[in-house]
């Protein structure tokens, strides 16, 4: 799911009582509770850009479901007004990572990661009274590096081991820059879950539909739930080889692609299709491309018309001044703001 | 307790200070220019939470939009089109607020986050430090109108000891004309100051110059326009909704001397109308006033001292080129005096008198002789005295002095006289009442901030510096402040502004007022006021209802202004006022048998006198004539009698 950077707000910071609510607390923390650790003036911007380690950028075959080959199908004339959404809410999450102290040569982490789902009445866009946004403080750390770690910290659940044995990923070796991979690796995932348990009772509560910024794809409820519609906007992996990749280039603005199965390993299954809201004419060959994520429903076809028409009728108000104006929804800009301004 | 309706933000580019601060509020919350807001502090200071109480001076709103581009762009160019969007953006209403009062006053620090509420009544009480003055047995507070807001609809109160002295004094009103703002604002402050007026403090009474229009002539009579928002307000400010109840007019007469100069003039409003004559000693003392300075150098100016000093009221005989005694008492008798002393040297060929060349005193002469000309109805060449009744003014009354049909000269000099007058009465104490205001309107014409210095000027600034400790207030009113004297409105402790020119606001005085508080007073509507006084460190925005009394245009219809009369007519109607018994046929008579200066000089001193017996006092003043008697001889009938021919005037005896 999409992310920005954030600050935890004074509310959460006095609910969390002793717990730091920002980097400089954690520092003082740290200083406390780990002789011998120094503290690192680390820019979050610096920090950040280790969970930044780029996919490799692959095509893949999609897997069609939608009778025919893999084609282009117009949703929406585009000289017809844009029309109406179906969307009731919008969700999304954010991360700040900073590195705050170093114990020779270990880096501790610290992140802060939030979630907010925002409801859209009459227009105009207000938190979702079900549920407070999610913002949460932790500090990442290999544990096994650190070995005067105090018992009082490996137990707390508020701290997160960067370097624990299991089966999806390998212990980091010594090296600076791994353990900081690890950590956005942890990191990211904190923020996934917090996406992931709004999105989950977005579904148990609500009647109408929420846009997730992001893929459904780690959550079952998500993935299941005609309530919550992903929407991805970045492309490092396309499903789209061979004469398909044509097609996907080729799409015009309000024409959608036909809807493929994606099956990620560790994940569960969505239907996918691709859909573009603004004309390329002048751009790259991914301007105005989004791919959305839809649970598996017996009519597909009709639901992937129905829900892109919602996609692009949500491309105006413009995101700008966001830089990712031409694919983000002006509701999940919002959210983003929300969460920069209470995070 | 209330719910909150903003929060206070401040950010490093717009920081709070002791002074100012902002905050934020839902777009559909009752906050304007002009409300009052008060915020609660979070944390205690010194043990105690802090409490700011600010007015509103600016708003803004604001989407997050960096561009107005941005928006062409979301909707294609196309206006329309921006309705189908399925979101609106985010929008601000964030507004700056000049604080008002801090509690705790100490220590004074920049105004802290905290959640903003519309101020309540006591609120607003406490805000403009009104609880100082509004106490239980020490109220001195004169309503001058209510402050609305949301559900707030507090009553604002001005100190009388800073509107009537002695703590500061005089208020000034501006305004764009014809707006109802100025006459209709003095009428009502007037009406409030007479029902609230602390007995404690003493008497007070009022004399207006009417300078325009009708504007000030009907305040005895009842407004015909309240309207049950009037009322509301009149019960909720404790004054009653009625004309003033002791009002006297006084009005010069007409350069022909038949009736006043006046547009009250209709028969049935002159029970009240008084004539306003002088004669010579009243207006010598204030030849400055009509005297051209270029006119009147050194050498003139001693010969009218002495004058005034040697020669007016006393028994003049003793020179040798007087033909006979003199004892000038009149504008006539002075004249007598100057031809009888110029035919005298004349004969001796003499060039100068007592020091005086004879240049200069035909100079004077002429001069002091053509002011009963240029003065006309106001200055009598008899010398007989109708004035303003300095020594018996009364509680809660109202003098109006009617100046609008006068030519300048003389509204100069009724304007530097009554207020000589009046200050002299004050100081000694003895005037009637402890108080007394006096209102001026036009005061950019009477008190310019550019132009030769004049006796009127000079007059106003001494009130505006000096008058408070008398008790001698001035309630003034002009179109421009900026072209007002600074020291005049400098000095006044409270000033009421009406709507304003735009042009008017763009002069530096204005410079204080934010660009949006400006606006408002651009905007204002009939009624509304901007308060300035002395316990308010901010402007307030109040609204006052219309004036009980009937307004000017209203009565000039209702009471049209008497044409034109005959002699007979004239002194029929005046005469009346003080004898209903006189009859038309009695006038007839007298008009029949006497000369008109005659006449108009009889009715002119049983105006002043008022005698008990009108008749007996007014034949008095007139020479004896043998009447022409209805002949009834035996032989004839009454059909045949024959009438006798009017006597000439200058021959009584019918030689």
């Amino acid at each position: 799911m999409g992310h920005r950077a954030g600050v935890i707000s004074s509310a959460e910071r006095e609910e969390l009582g002793s717990w730091p609510g920002s980097a400089h607390e954690a520092r003082r923390f740290i200083l406390d509770r780990l002789p011998g650790s120094a503290p690192v003036e680390g820019l979050s911007a610096e920090a950040d850009q280790y969970g930044r380690a780029e996919e490799p950028a692959v095509l893949v075959e999609p897997s069609v479901i939608e009778e025919g080959a893999f084609r282009a199908i117009r949703v929406l004339d585009p000289d017809q007004p844009r029309g109406q959404s179906g969307f009731a809410g919008f969700l999304d999450g954010t991360q700040r990572i900073s590195i705050v102290s170093q114990r020779q040569g270990i880096p501790i982490v610290w992140a802060t990661v939030s979630a907010a789902a925002r409801l859209r009445v009459d227009r105009r866009m207000i938190s979702w009274p079900t549920r407070p946004p999610i913002v949460r403080g932790k500090i990442y750390v290999p544990f096994r590096y650190l070995g005067q770690l105090a018992d009082e910290l490996r137990a707390d659940p508020r701290v997160v081991d960067t370097a624990k044995d299991s089966s999806a990923d390998k212990i980091p070796s010594r090296h600076p820059a791994a353990l900081m991979e690890a950590a956005v690796k942890r990191v990211q995932d904190d923020r996934e879950k917090a996406e992931q348990e709004l999105a989950e009772a977005w579904c148990a509560s609500e009647e109408g539909t929420l846009y997730v910024d992001g893929s459904l794809t780690a959550s079952q409820v998500s993935s299941t739930s005609i309530k919550a519609v992903g929407v991805i906007k970045t492309h490092r992996r396309l499903y789209a080889e061979g004469d398909a990749f044509r097609v996907l280039v080729n799409l015009r603005a309000g024409e959608r692609t036909s809807v493929f199965r994606i099956s990620p390993q560790y994940r569960y299954p969505v239907a996918s299709w691709y859909v573009r809201v603004r004309e390329a004419a002048g751009h790259d060959a991914l301007f105005g491309l989004l791919r959305i994520e839809a649970a598996l429903t017996p009519d597909m076809s009709a639901r992937a018309d129905e829900v892109s028409r919602w996609i692009i009728a949500e491309g105006s108000p413009l995101a700008l001044p966001d830089g990712r104006w031409d694919k983000m929804a002006y509701g999940i800009r919002d959210t983003e703001e929300f969460l920069r301004a209470i995070s | 307790m209330t719910e909150p309706l903003g929060r206070v933000v401040a950010t490093e580019r717009k920081p709070n200070t002791p002074h100012e601060f902002h905050f934020w509020t839902s777009l559909d919350c009752p906050v304007g220019i002009g409300t009052i807001v008060r915020v609660d502090g979070a944390h205690p200071v010194e043990g105690k939470i802090p409490h700011i109480y600010g007015i509103v001076v600016e708003g803004f709103s604001y989407t997050d939009l960096q561009s107005p581009m941005h928006d062409v762009l979301s909707h294609d160019g196309i206006p329309s089109s921006a309705g189908f969007a399925v979101t609106e953006r985010a929008e601000i209403r964030l507004y700056s607020a000049a604080v008002l009062r801090q509690i705790p006053e100490e220590p004074l620090q920049p105004v802290p986050m905290g959640e903003v509420f519309l101020a309540e009544e006591q609120d607003v009480a406490t805000a403009l430090r009104m609880d100082s003055y509004l106490k239980e047995g020490a109220n001195t507070g004169i309503p001058v109108g209510v402050y609305r807001a949301g559900a707030t609809d507090s009553v604002i109160y001005l100190d009388a000891d800073f509107l009537l002295g002695p703590e500061a004094a005089h208020l000034n009103i501006s305004g764009m004309s014809g707006l109802a703002t100025k006459t209709s604002a003095v009428e009502w402050l007037l009406s409030s100051l007479f029902a609230h007026f602390p007995e404690s403090k003493g008497s007070v009474a009022a004399v207006c110059f009417n300078v325009k229009g009708p504007d000030l002539c009907f305040l005895d009579q009842p407004g015909t326009n309240l309207d049950d928002r009037d009322r509301e307000l009149y019960e909720k400010m404790g004054v009653k909704p009625g004309p003033f109840e002791n009002v006297s007019y006084f009005a010069p007469y007409t350069a022909k001397g038949f009736g006043l100069n006046t547009l009250r003039s209709n028969e049935a409003l002159l029970h009240n109308v008084k004539p306003l004559t002088w004669g010579l000693r009243e207006v010598l003392q204030y030849a400055e006033v009509l005297l051209n300075k270029d006119d009147i150098d050194a050498k003139a100016d001693a010969l009218i001292d002495f004058i005034t000093e040697r020669v007016v009221d006393r028994r003049f005989d003793q020179d040798s080129y007087l033909s006979r005694e003199h004892t000038v008492q009149s504008f006539g008798d002075l004249e007598n005096w100057f031809k009888d002393l110029l035919r005298g040297m004349e004969r001796a060929n003499a060039e100068s008198w007592r020091t005086h060349h004879i240049a200069t005193i035909r100079k004077v002469r002429n001069r002091l002789s053509n002011i009963s000309t240029r003065c006309a109805g106001l200055v009598t060449d008899t010398g007989d005295v109708s004035d303003l009744p300095f020594g018996s003014f009364e509680d809660r009354a109202v003098y109006v002095v009617d100046v609008a049909t006068l030519e300048e000269d003389a509204q100069d000099l009724i304007f530097a006289r009554i207020v000589s007058k009046l200050r002299e009465h004050l100081e000694r104490r003895d005037l009637g009442v402890k108080h007394l205001v006096v209102f001026v309107d036009e005061l950019n014409k009477y008190a310019p901030n550019e132009g030769q210095d004049t006796y009127v000027r000079k007059m106003l600034l001494d009130i505006a510096e000096r008058g408070r400790y008398l008790g001698l207030v001035l309630f003034s009113a002009q179109q421009f402040r900026s072209q007002v004297h600074r020291r005049v409105v400098g000095n006044s402790g409270t000033a009421l502004y009406g709507r304003m020119d735009g042009d008017e606001l763009a002069t530096p005085g204005y410079s204080v007022l934010s660009p949006a508080t400006r606006t408002k007073l651009a905007t204002l509507e009939k009624g509304q006021l901007m308060v300035r006084h002395p316990h308010f460190t901010q402007p307030i925005f109040v609204r006052f209802p219309r004036p009980a009394v009937m307004q000017g245009r209203d009565g000039a219809e209702k009471f049209p202004q008497a044409a034109d009369v005959s002699l007979e007519h004239a002194l029929y109607r005046s005469l009346r006022t003080i004898d209903e018994g006189v009859s038309m046929a009695w006038v007839r008579d007298l008009v029949s048998l006497y000369d008109e200066g005659e006449l108009l000089a009889a009715r002119n001193a049983a105006m002043v006198a008022k005698p008990a017996n009108m008749r007996g006092f007014f034949e008095s003043r007139l020479r004896k004539k043998i009447p022409a008697q209805p002949a009834f001889n035996a032989g004839l009938t009454p059909r045949e009698t024959i009438s006798a021919r009017s006597l000439p005037d200058d021959d009584p005896y019918g030689l």
